[in-house]
């Protein structure tokens, strides 16, 4: 119990206090987030009643993630309505163990750092969280997507030059050991 | 020039409203989304959407890159900014005209231009509109106190980049001027990035009125009329009709060929409001400002033209001349328009956002629902809280005011507050029947509207 936050990245530690934050100055008693493996709800006032989460969660979080990290499934985090059944979406719920990276923006994604270049990674490819897997360019400002965990690459999802929207499923990563973002303490 | 496809960069109702006019005129849509918006209403009637990122606007609807690269991505011909985000944004007009899409608005000088509230007062002083005694760029608060001086107290201290009443303050005492001034510059930073103001007379007895004007490629410009849009609350408004109630028809006359003037010499492009402020208690009219943008309450126009706005900026922005002539413009009976908001009056306007659990607006003949909820439909807490603008026809004032009455008693929402009852409150209220309005009115009314409710509840 006393390591309780040893489970969680520093990153996470500081989304979870800027959600506090949020709430805080919102009009909102509390807010409820579920995200894989991990449940959470913070409040002001009385615990909520089951099924009344009625506000999408996702977005606090996004904003305050570092840009080129992409936070595991945030951005399909579940919101009151369901969201459309795209093929993008039905792919992001993939339950095999592997963890989506997401596009972080909306633009043209590419593979390579170069057309002549080889690609960032491929199917097989040994990542970790800082690594870079892609590019995304909107109006000529490329911003780097990385890996966000430790793994193995196992499926790419779009193609080179493809474009991208925001919250779309770019490649799939086996997390290497524990799973899931669970950073190991000596 | 030819538009086959379009990219709305918009949200809520005027999304909906601008994909029903691309609906009518037979041209394909795309619709720019943010996460939270990925299963509106809007979203549902576009032929496509496309998401430009998280729920947050600064990110996704205030994003000027994402929003053009969607429209060059899902080639798309041209883009309609609606009103709000981006609607009044040079960086957008001209990123559109850099990438090879039309932008159904004015040319990008134009919004820059006339989104300078300094800079558009100059404007309209040359081509003879009257304006409000003030000043130019104030840097300084001894500044202020100096033109305080000159022009009078009270007066009225602006940011020039304004809108929306923010950074906007009323100085009746010139020992506030430094307190003032700090504060409406602190407010306009924060706002718009910029804190330059100005000051202007300050008018008690003021009413707003407003005048839709519509400009083509060749030059020809003409006027729809006037809409009144005296019932504000801290500067948003609340109820516009038109025509305007209780003026003489020299001063309407006037009032409208001022704004036709201005546009005219400015050769002004596409669908824009020049607003004006009346003083009541001279008779007269000054000049305000220019939105360079289809209006919230372009509806009630619609309702006494028969002119469908949306549609005649699609057909301006692919090079058509304009389809009539100024004596063409029939107007005929009176329209009111209520914006209904997820809000709770009684604890200062508190936003509601959450699930609609009961939708059941009012029907009938000349009433008008535009809005993008339903009941299921979740209210985000990211946006602006208007859910709804209930619009009514009437042949004449009394008519269209019955009518708005009845229609807002039939009105049930339920899982939300809503403004619904406030604005029965406001259009039953004897200086609203009776067209004696002013820009004072609402902040007068909240008060009395709070103490029927509590002696209702406690009777």
């Amino acid at each position: 119990m006393s390591n309780t936050f040893d489970l969680l990245s520093k990153t996470e530690v500081h989304q979870i206090t800027s959600l506090v934050k949020t709430l805080d100055e919102s009009t909102f008693d509390y807010l409820q987030i579920e995200l894989s493996g991990m449940k959470l709800t913070i409040g002001k006032g009385n615990a909520p009643m089951n099924g009344m989460a009625a506000v999408s969660v996702a977005a606090p979080i996004s904003a305050t993630a570092a840009p080129i990290m992409a936070p595991r499934e945030v951005i399909s985090a579940p919101v009151a309505i369901a969201p459309p059944p795209t093929a993008k979406q039905a792919s992001a719920a993939k339950d095999d163990g592997t963890i989506a990276v997401v596009a972080t923006t909306m633009g043209r994604f590419y593979s390579k750092p170069e057309p002549s270049a080889a690609p960032f990674v491929t199917v097989g490819a040994k990542v970790d969280a800082d690594s870079t897997v892609g590019l995304i360019e909107v109006m000529k400002l490329f911003n780097a997507v990385g890996a966000g965990i430790r793994g193995i690459v196992t499926e790419i999802c779009v193609e080179d030059a493809q474009f991208v929207e925001y919250g779309q499923v770019l490649l799939r990563i086996q997390p290497s050991e524990a799973g899931s973002g669970t950073a190991k303490k000596k | 020039m030819n538009v086959s496809r379009v990219l709305i960069a918009n949200r809520g109702e005027i999304a909906v409203r601008i994909i029903r006019a691309c609906q009518a005129l037979g041209i394909e849509t795309v619709l720019a989304v943010s996460d939270a918006d990925r299963d509106s209403l809007a979203a549902r009637l576009a032929g496509r959407t496309i998401c430009i990122g998280p729920a947050s606007a600064t990110d996704s609807y205030l994003n000027y890159k994402a929003v053009v690269t969607a429209a060059v991505a899902t080639q798309s011909d041209a883009l309609h900014p609606g009103y709000g985000f981006l609607a009044e944004s040079p960086e957008l007009a001209q990123a559109c005209a850099d990438n090879g899409v039309i932008f159904v608005g004015p040319k990008p000088d134009q919004i820059r231009q006339m989104g300078n509230k300094i800079q558009a007062r100059i404007l309209a002083r040359q081509y003879g509109l009257p304006t409000l005694p003030g000043s130019e760029k104030v840097t300084s608060y001894k500044e202020a106190v100096e033109i305080g001086k000159r022009i009078g107290l009270p007066l009225m201290m602006k940011a020039a980049a304004g809108g929306g009443g923010r950074g906007m303050k009323v100085v009746t005492d010139i020992n506030d001027m430094q307190q003032m001034f700090t504060s409406a510059s602190g407010e306009a930073r924060a706002a718009f990035g910029d804190d330059t103001l100005y000051l202007e007379r300050f008018i008690s007895n003021a009413r707003h009125i407003e005048v839709q004007v519509l400009g083509d490629s060749f030059g020809n410009v003409i006027h729809l009329g006037e809409r009144d849009c005296s019932l504000q609350r801290r500067h948003q408004k609340l109820v516009e009709e038109a025509p305007a109630p209780n003026i003489s028809e020299k001063l309407r006359e006037e009032i409208r060929q001022a704004a036709v003037t201005l546009a005219r010499n400015y050769g002004y492009e596409n669908a824009g409001t020049v607003e004006f402020i009346v003083d009541q208690d001279a008779g007269t009219f000054f000049f305000l400002e220019m939105n360079t943008r289809i209006q919230v309450e372009h509806p009630v126009t619609e309702m006494i033209t028969g002119i469908d706005l949306v549609q005649e900026q699609f057909r301006i922005a692919r090079g058509e001349a304009l389809r009539f002539a100024q004596s063409e413009v029939i107007f005929r009976g009176h329209a009111i328009e209520c914006r209904i908001n997820a809000e709770l009056p009684q604890q200062g306007f508190r936003p509601s956002p959450g699930l609609i659990t009961e939708w059941l607006p009012p029907q009938g003949p000349n009433i008008r629902l535009d809005t993008h909820c339903y009941k299921g439909y979740t209210v985000p807490m990211f946006y602006d809280s208007m859910v709804a603008k209930l619009i009514v026809y009437g042949t004449d004032r009394g008519e269209a005011v019955q009518r708005m009455l009845r229609a807002l008693e039939q009105f049930s929402v339920e899982g939300i507050d809503t403004t619904i009852a406030f604005q029965h409150f406001a259009v039953s209220h004897p200086d609203f029947m009776t067209g004696r309005v002013n820009t004072h009115l609402v902040e007068n009314l909240i008060p009395q509207m709070l103490a029927a409710m509590n002696s209702r509840q406690s009777a």
